[in-house]
């Protein structure tokens, strides 16, 4: 890789990095500042929570799109919801998921 | 068990290293993909993974190195590259109120990713203030080595990896989708909330499905933040 190459890789991984903690200092600063703006605007907390649902539907299409593995996805986000209302925790519903979403890609793939 | 052990910065640590872990079932494929993908363009194995190290950021990352294959001016590569990180920007204030102040900030942030960034939002408001920070550098330490060290194993045994077992390639991955879920399932119980998420799930899916993956995130989040907003305008009429 030439220096050239190098540089467009440091300057990349700084202006990524920059974009990730300037913005959160800026605000931990002004949460803690005595100048009264000291709450999170109201679009930035509602930006959140949705950045989550758009990571969600960005990663619901399956690696290989076929009918199997659409079918194997929806079983999958179905046990998973149905295991997540009994036990309402992270870990139990996602194993659930993965497992009933490999059985089902394993099953197609036998018969 | 007494209060100072049940807080210990090295338990806090291991437990955000465990509630990371299905993160991996996302990372480690990803990561494999763009070792190989990344040693195809002609980068070597260093290289490759001192990409993922620095820049440390899927997306951006195939992006950057099939630039530079296809003879792209470095400018725009960089330029490019940026772009698709710019979502980045609206994760750290959502965190702030969250997380102690610590003068680690600026190097510990580097590991603030999509999945890392939501792991946080939704944990953080569970842990006792204490245990913020580390349960912090647990997760996001887990999931930056996973995907540096996934990086290394792709750029050198990729293909004979991918050939050997090609169904956990397909597989691991679904362990994001089934973890964001969990995620985003408790808001469903507000019907404002529901259609915003509802709409951004549908729009992101959408894009994702016509290519436009890179922009997916951000335009899907301001398409639900449009329908939050919209939703609240129309009860106000209704009310009136």
């Amino acid at each position: 890789m030439s220096s050239a190459l190098w540089l467009a890789v440091a300057v990349s991984a700084l202006g990524t990095l920059l974009m990730r903690v300037v913005p959160f200092l800026w605000m931990q600063r002004r949460l803690n500042s005595t100048t009264g703006l000291n709450n999170m605007p109201q679009w930035l907390g509602i930006l959140g929570p949705l950045m989550i649902a758009a990571v969600l539907g960005v990663s619901i299409v399956p690696v290989n799109p076929s009918a199997v593995s659409w079918t194997a996805t929806a079983i999958g986000l179905s046990v998973t919801l149905l295991v997540w209302s009994r036990v309402r925790s992270l870990g139990w519903p996602v194993a659930a998921g993965v497992g009933v979403f490999g059985l089902v890609e394993v099953a197609a793939l036998i018969w | 068990m007494n209060q100072a052990a049940s807080h210990s910065p090295l338990r806090s640590a291991l437990q955000g290293v465990r509630e990371s872990i299905p993160l991996l079932g996302g990372y480690i494929p990803v990561a494999l993909s763009f070792g190989l993908v990344a040693t195809q363009a002609g980068f070597s194995t260093l290289e490759a993974t001192a990409i993922s190290a620095l820049i440390y950021a899927g997306a951006s990352q195939f992006l950057f190195v099939g630039m530079i294959a296809t003879g792209a001016p470095l400018w725009l590569v960089v330029v490019m590259t940026l772009l698709i990180n710019v979502r980045h920007v609206v994760y750290g204030p959502n965190l702030a109120a969250l997380l102690p102040r610590s003068r680690h900030w600026p190097w510990l942030m580097h590991g603030l990713t999509d999945q890392v960034f939501a792991l946080a939002l939704t944990r953080l408001p569970q842990l006792p203030e204490a245990k913020r920070f580390s349960w912090f550098v647990g997760a996001s330490l887990l999931a930056w080595g996973a995907w540096i060290i996934g990086t290394a194993v792709g750029a050198t045994a990729g293909e004979a990896f991918t050939a050997r077992w090609p169904l956990l390639g397909e597989i691991m991955p679904f362990a994001l989708p089934a973890l964001f879920l969990t995620m985003v399932a408790p808001r469903f119980t507000d019907k404002r909330w529901a259609v915003a998420m509802g709409c951004t799930i549908l729009a992101a899916l959408g894009l994702t499905l016509v290519g436009w993956s890179n922009v997916a995130i951000p335009l899907a989040a301001a398409c639900g933040a449009l329908c939050f907003y919209m939703l609240k305008f129309q009860n106000k009429r209704c009310e009136q």
